[in-house]
């Protein structure tokens, strides 16, 4: 450091440019949302989950773009350090004597870009697991339930790591601000950082809004002309099935028409054979109707789909292997809906899966699709 | 115009359903089907009875499904109400004068009765019984 310069004051200098605040208190704030959309709240704010991970994503290619085109300290390679400058910075921290930096000090930058990468990390696995388990978003035509499934831990994994390096991230901001002498959340917030004594005043470059923003068309062209593209892929293990009318009617006469996928093969054919104890009734059928309905329903089982009800109800209970709702995913899915809600007027019971699912009749079973009646 | 057209109709289109419900030839078949069975298995039979066609109706009966114990489980005390399945699906009444099409389809009359009768008395009806059932709900 120079030595000090009694001609040169402290004073307050803009360092932060609005477009990075504003990035950064967005990002905080949508990784907020998506945390507690993702673990604290009901299913049905799936929907808003996944605008918080699309607005992650948006900020993120902003970002990008900013730290080419934004002012000074915005500049990506403003603070590109070699790993020699970190392990000199965190020496100086622990030695309580940090040397001083105008932007981003070596270790926050190395956090930010390890920040970055965990969350584009987040947010291609979010992307996968709603395209492969939930069949939805661009990424639906491309990606099994087996890759979503695996995606899904991985999400889970990289939250952990992300809350970890927030505590962390935080930890330092006020540890610097300590062993600094400045406010940081406040310049984060106002934009204007202190100069110590004998630092000059900078002769920051300019942000170019022009260029960042061609910049930023020519991506969402792109992007948005690949994802189009995607979109028009039909989701992976959705079928095209034909209606089956005598199945629509002899099912339906009494029950809603549950879809194929919720059951195997072999528990439809058990039930098929047993329709004069289906579920405390009598609902047998003549021969050759029973014979149609069988091989409807065999041919479009949960073997042949891959959706997350599919897959996941393959695997039946041992004692009442054609009993959608004594199924283990069923039971874990819905325990913590107590049998009020499922006698409530709309309701009736567990068998009537339309009255809460808006789309059972699909077989998707999506998660914004729950509307659990209040009656 | 046309609205005018097809409100004048109403009447004669509801008169021309309406009025041969009660006495419709699929119907009148399948009743007389019955009696030719009832007749057969009993000489001494003498016609359908409505009173024991309500009766079979509200009778608690023992032998079939513990669910359903009885034909008002489902259809509801009174035939011309509609009724709801165990799986909450709505039943049309069983009232004739309420759906004419009522035991019209000699296929959906002997399904219906053959479940039913399991579910509820745990056997078969005979054929005097689905006559008198048909009997009392062509008087509803």
């Amino acid at each position: 450091m120079s030595p000090a310069d009694p001609t040169k004051r402290p004073s307050k200098t803009a360092i932060w440019d609005l477009p990075t605040r504003l990035f950064h208190w967005l990002l905080a704030a949508l990784v907020v949302v998506g945390s507690v959309t993702g673990y604290l709240s009901p299913e049905w704010w799936m929907g808003v989950h996944i605008w918080a991970g699309y607005g992650i994503v948006i900020l993120m290619v902003f970002r990008l773009v900013w730290g080419v085109f934004g002012s000074e300290y915005s500049r990506v390679t403003t603070f590109a350090y070699s790993p020699r400058e970190v392990a000199r910075h965190l020496h100086g921290v622990m030695m309580m004597r940090p040397p001083h930096y105008i932007g981003h000090n070596p270790t926050g930058a190395l956090m930010i870009f390890a920040l970055f990468f965990v969350v584009f990390g987040i947010t291609v696995t979010g992307l996968l697991v709603l395209g492969g388990e939930e069949n939805q978003g661009p990424l639906a035509g491309v990606t099994s339930y087996a890759v979503g499934d695996i995606a899904k831990d991985l999400h889970g994994y990289l939250i952990g790591i992300l809350f970890v390096m927030i505590v962390v991230h935080v930890i330092g901001v006020i540890v610097e601000s300590f062993l600094g002498r400045e406010n940081l959340v406040r310049a984060m917030i106002d934009g204007y950082k202190r100069l110590p004594e004998g630092i000059d005043h900078p002769q920051p470059r300019k942000a170019h809004p022009a260029a960042a923003a061609l910049t930023l068309g020519a991506f969402v062209l792109i992007a948005g002309a690949i994802l189009g593209g995607l979109n028009r892929l039909p989701p992976t293990g959705l079928h095209n099935m034909p209606v089956n009318a005598v199945f629509q009617r002899e099912c339906g006469d009494c029950h809603q028409v549950y879809h194929p996928s919720l059951l195997p093969a072999t528990s439809w054919k058990g039930l098929m054979q047993n329709l004069d104890e289906h579920f405390g009734e009598d609902a047998s059928l003549d021969e050759s109707t029973t014979q149609q309905i069988e091989t409807y329903l065999a041919t479009y089982a949960s073997e042949v789909w891959d959706t997350e009800a599919a897959n996941r109800l393959r695997r039946v209970s041992a004692k009442t292997p054609w009993q959608i709702s004594s199924a283990p995913y069923w039971l874990q899915k819905h325990k913590e809906i107590s049998n009020d809600v499922f006698a409530r007027k709309r309701i009736g019971s567990k068998a009537n899966c339309v009255a809460c699912h808006r789309d059972a009749g699909s077989g998707r079973f999506d998660d914004q699709m729950i509307n659990i009646p209040k009656e | 115009m046309k609205k005018f057209g097809m409100l004048a109709f109403a009447p004669i289109v509801a008169a021309l359903v309406v009025a041969p419900a009660q006495a419709d030839p699929a119907r009148d078949g399948i009743l007389s089907g019955f009696a030719t069975a009832t007749k057969a298995a009993n000489p001494a039979f003498s016609g359908f009875s409505a009173k024991r066609g309500e009766s079979l109706f509200r009778t608690k009966h023992v032998g079939g499904k513990p669910k359903t114990p009885t034909c008002t489980s489902c259809h509801t005390k009174s035939p011309s109400s509609t009724g709801q399945t165990r799986a909450g699906k709505p039943i049309e009444p069983m009232a004739v004068s309420k759906t004419p099409t009522r035991f019209t389809d000699p296929k959906k009359v002997a399904k219906w009765f053959r479940r039913n009768c399991k579910s509820v008395l745990g056997r078969e009806c005979t054929s005097l019984e689905k006559g008198d059932f048909i009997t009392y709900m062509l008087g509803q």
